[in-house]
């Protein structure tokens, strides 16, 4: 079997062997196989290694969604940006209303906390509005965050 | 978000793997990965396809857990002996009979780039361009190592 045509088929063993190649390709590699031992040999190997590839021992997609929200809900930076960016919304009328009576009547401690030159600091080094976020619910929050933050993840969350 | 971390979260924890080695550790890059890329999700710029952009932020967190347990190896005193692919000891590697078995622990003792380039071309389906964004070479570089890896392989399991 000639060099040039092993060659091509080993390249495309990968797909053929895991059923990604397309019709024409997988035809090519077929009509290869009979006639050439070498390349049968290496279809085996990469069979094997494909047939026992790594599965993770458990399924850590609920790990690892926990640990986003985790973040989302209570990371100290990431946070605060989008607190700042959820009070700039409500400044303008995002729609998600809070209720008056919770309201407090003075800043909360954490507000002092940013350093400065973080966008969202008043000159006074407090959060504009940081205090009406106190009363929205965990789902209102969530649902600005998501809102907020659709953006910037451009619709793939 | 969730269709993705369904879709990618294996194909990350087998990157991480091949480079770490350590299952528990493959398993806490994995998780890294996707906080790291949903928190850079604005700086994907679409010009790599986003499973090769994931496996990048992949092998490169895998690479920084690799060196921070290195560090740790150095300064404990109670390690002994070197860290064999996955915990498997090289006579105990020699005993496995079962192919595919045989052939994964062969993989592993591949130099890095040999072993994430089979990996990634098998396992993931990626081509040599992508694989080389992963691994951080050239395409070319991809495929050599790539066909490197598999010649050694063959050898070995002779």
């Amino acid at each position: 079997m000639n060099e040039t045509e092993c060659g091509a088929v080993r390249e495309l063993l990968p797909g053929f062997a895991t059923n990604r190649l397309g019709a024409r390709d997988a035809e090519y590699v077929e009509a290869h196989l009979p006639g050439c031992a070498e390349c049968r040999e290496e279809l085996e190997l990469v069979q094997s290694l494909f047939a026992a590839r790594p599965q993770p021992p458990v399924d850590p997609a609920e790990q690892i969604l926990a640990g986003v929200h985790a973040e989302r809900r209570g990371g100290s930076r990431p946070w605060w940006g989008i607190s700042a960016a959820a009070v700039a919304a409500l400044a303008i009328g995002v729609g998600i209303a809070s209720d008056p009576d919770a309201v407090p009547t003075e800043a909360p401690e954490y507000a002092t906390e940013l350093a400065e030159g973080d966008l969202w600091l008043s000159d006074g080094g407090l959060v504009a509005g940081a205090p009406t976020l106190e009363g929205l619910s965990d789902e209102a929050l969530q649902a600005l965050f998501d809102e907020l933050t659709a953006g910037s993840a451009g619709g793939a969350v | 978000m969730s269709a993705l971390v369904q879709r990618y979260h294996g194909a990350s924890y087998r990157v991480a793997l091949s480079v770490v080695s350590d299952s528990d550790t493959a398993m806490d890059v994995a998780q890294d990965t996707f906080l790291k890329a949903f928190r850079a999700l604005d700086r994907f710029r679409g010009d790599a396809s986003f499973k090769t952009w994931l496996l990048t932020i992949t092998a490169n967190e895998a690479r920084g857990a690799l060196r921070k347990r290195q560090r740790r190896q150095e300064t404990s005193i109670d390690d002994a002996g070197p860290i064999s692919a996955d915990g498997i000891d090289p006579a105990e590697a020699a005993a496995i009979t079962d192919e595919s078995t045989r052939a994964r622990t062969m993989l592993e003792r591949l130099p890095e780039k040999q072993k994430l380039s089979v990996s990634l071309r098998i396992d993931e389906g990626l081509s040599f361009r992508e694989i080389g964004d992963v691994i951080g070479s050239s395409e070319g570089a991809a495929r050599v190592n790539y066909f490197h890896g598999i010649r050694r392989l063959r050898e070995m399991m002779e």
